[in-house]
């Protein structure tokens, strides 16, 4: 205790200002006529946040039914209450029931001094005469536990004191009470000794008390070693990024500080490698997140680029990031650093009644991380209408907007801010909206135009004339070439035009020897000698102009040729048209005819090749 | 209306991306080139608007839709 010196005198005298004002109190008049019981207590300190549990049996002494119940909580308590609820319990046997937890407000009685925060349970109905009620209060407090000292070196050891009262500060007549502190470590360095006080192991047992009129207050402190990570979060922004393309990209941008006892003195990165129990007790080496089940593509890190020092696991329930800082965070150091982690959607969005919503948890996933400035943001798709937040405690909420990959207007994002966050906020909340599946194409529909207006342009470039000097001889030229190409490509799709007629002439003569048809053969003719002639017809003004134009002069004779070539080719295959025909109409097809045909597919198969082969000459060119 | 909450899940599985990024691009990429060859071989005046705007038009659907599904196979869920 001689340790404590001044903090410790100044807590004492705050707590004798207590006991003074309440001894006032106790004089002033009585609540209501409801008397406590039975109540149990239980403080946990193993970890950074001090979490306590009371469980209390409440009797309507009175005449009169009661509809809430208070309970006050000092001053420099209260400002750190992170997070209350209490919820009503119904033994029935060995089984207990669980109500869900109670509205609670925050009331102020008058004539009560501004020492003390008041909050109002309300009941569900209301507590008659001579009625029972058990009720469980949980309750975390952040930033309770005091370092003392408040400056050690790498080599010391952590020391915290926690201060309470023993006796449950409460305006009704408490008849049995207990309180149990737990304690991280069965290493406490001090604490205070009343009647029916019991250290044993890693607890301290107050109590049993019994019949303390209402505002009854004893301080007791308790100093002992906590090497647990004080990890607070200054300030954390978590991005919950919704596509309905089969993800939700979360984002947390942390910046965190060691909030123990400060560090003093020269950090040797040695002596801590060598010896981190040792040397670095009191420092966090490391975080873990819990992050969701089939989390994927996890990342780690900071301004300067990735961290590698990470490690994943996962299985079917969780998957676990533990990461390493870049240092190891002594009291007082800070770091700031990014993680990110996708999740399958259907996981976390859902459809309802015509409207979806994402059903996702609202604090951070490391453990034990107190946050001080909370801001989430949920990201909804552009197009997202009639947007609402259902979230179990009260937050402040506004709308912005955000531009991302391929927007137009932006994506409408929810934002949600709260201080003061606890694991316990860690909590499911549902954001709510309407949303169109047309509106889910928006984004092919981008790329696609973009890629068209791509093509109108290369399209708009290939036909419009650049050319300044529309009267110079080269200009000229080009001009007159591009009409020969034009000509010449459309001699060329004639020419195409008459080989397949003659291909077809060909297939029917071999479905005469199949089939027997000579009809269907005599009119497949008459259609190949009627579109010969129709294209010979057009072929007259091209090959005219070809003649006339000087720039066609050197392709002219391949062109004559093959014009030649193929009257040629188209003679001999009707010529064996006709033989074949005939032979099968008069059945004579003998030795002489067959050898007749021969000699005419030897030249048709010579003259065929070399047209092949103009054409291909005349397409190089 | 518990009954009726159901997840919500992407209109085309997850697995598929990069599996429909490579082949749409690729055909994306061969109606690409035939529009150029297009372009470039024939000539002003036997060249159809209509046949350049429908190799253009199919060639941007396959390339939209390649991108995108590329875009989400790498990660970058717009």
């Amino acid at each position: 205790m001689r340790a404590i010196g001044g903090g410790g005198c100044n807590r004492v005298l705050l707590s004798i200002l207590f006991a003074v004002s309440f001894s006032v109190l106790s004089a002033a008049p009585v609540f209501s006529d409801l008397v406590i019981s039975k109540l149990d207590r239980r403080v946990d300190l193993t970890s950074q946040n001090v979490r306590s549990f009371t469980a209390l049996k409440v009797e309507n002494t009175g005449v009169d039914s009661v509809s809430e119940i208070l309970l006050p909580f000092p001053d420099h308590q209260a400002k750190n209450l992170a997070f209350f609820i209490a919820t009503i319990v119904e033994e029935k046997g060995k089984s207990k029931t669980y109500s869900n937890s109670l509205p609670i407000n925050v009331v102020n009685p008058e004539g009560m001094p501004p020492s003390l925060i008041w909050y109002s349970v309300s009941l569900p109905k209301e507590l008659g005469k001579g009625e029972r009620l058990s009720l469980e209060i949980r309750a975390v407090f952040t930033h309770t536990l005091r370092p003392f000292p408040e400056k050690i070196t790498q080599a010391d050891i952590q020391l915290v004191v926690f201060q309470d009262s023993a006796y449950y500060l409460s305006p009704y007549t408490v008849k049995a009470q207990s309180l149990t502190v737990k304690l991280p470590e069965p290493k406490v360095e001090s604490y205070t000794k009343l009647e029916n006080t019991k250290l044993s192991g890693s607890e301290i047992k107050y109590g049993p008390y019994e019949n303390l009129s209402p505002f009854s207050y004893t301080p007791i402190v308790v100093h002992f070693v906590s090497n647990g990570p004080f990890a607070v979060a200054k300030e954390l922004v978590r991005e919950i990024e919704i596509s309905h393309w089969g993800n939700v990209q979360i984002t947390e941008h942390y910046s965190i500080i060691h909030a123990g006892a400060q560090s003093v003195g020269e950090f040797s990165r040695l002596d801590y490698q060598a010896r981190p129990h040792l040397r670095g007790a009191s420092a966090v080496s490391h975080l873990t997140a819990k992050l969701p089940p089939r989390a994927h593509s996890v990342y780690y890190r900071d301004e300067i680029g990735n961290i590698s020092t990470s490690n994943l696991w996962s299985d079917s329930t969780k998957t676990l990031l533990e990461i390493e800082p870049r240092y190891p965070m002594f009291g007082g150091w800070k770091t700031s650093f990014t993680i990110g982690y996708g999740l399958p959607l259907h996981d976390f969005l859902f459809q309802s009644e015509g409207r979806r919503f994402l059903n996702i948890s609202f604090g951070s996933p490391i453990n034990e991380l107190v946050i001080d400035n909370l801001t989430v943001k949920v990201v909804l798709p552009e197009g997202s209408k009639d947007i609402t937040v259902s979230i179990p405690f009260p937050v402040k909420q506004w709308q912005e907007l955000k531009f991302s990959h391929l927007d137009m207007v932006g994506r409408p994002v929810v934002v949600l801010e709260k201080t003061n966050v606890a694991p316990e906020h860690n909590q499911y909340f549902q954001v709510h909206y309407r949303f169109s599946n047309l509106s889910l194409f928006q984004e092919p529909l981008m790329l696609i135009s973009g890629f068209f207006f791509f093509f109108i342009a290369c399209i708009i470039y290939m036909h419009a004339d650049l050319t300044i000097s529309k009267t110079s001889a080269s200009y000229v030229a080009k001009l007159q070439w591009d009409e020969v190409q034009t000509a010449i490509q459309q001699f060329q799709s004639i020419m195409n035009r008459c080989l397949a007629i003659h291909d077809k002439l060909e297939a029917s003569l071999r479905d005469l020897s199949r089939t027997g048809d000579a009809q269907a053969c005599k009119a497949a003719r008459k259609a190949a000698d009627s579109s010969l002639k129709e294209l010979s017809r057009e072929l007259k003004p091209l090959l005219a102009f070809l003649q006339s134009s000087p720039q066609a002069a050197q392709i002219l004779h391949k062109v004559d040729e093959l014009v030649v070539k193929e009257k040629e080719l188209q003679e001999k295959l009707m010529l064996k048209h006709t033989t074949v025909v005939d032979a099968f109409e008069k059945k004579s097809g003998g030795r002489d005819t067959e050898s007749r045909v021969a000699t005419i597919q030897q030249k048709i198969t010579a003259l065929r090749q070399e047209v092949d082969d103009l054409l291909e000459v005349i397409d190089e060119i | 209306m518990a009954q009726s909450v159901k997840p919500i899940s992407s209109p085309v599985p997850e697995p598929w991306y990069p599996t429909l990024a490579v082949l749409m691009l690729a055909v994306g990429l061969i109606v690409t080139a035939s529009f150029f060859i297009y372009e470039a071989t024939s000539s002003k005046k036997n060249r159809s608007l209509a046949k350049e705007l429908t190799t253009g038009a199919v060639a941007s659907v396959f390339l939209g839709f390649g991108s995108l599904f590329l875009l989400l196979a790498s990660g970058v869920y717009v």
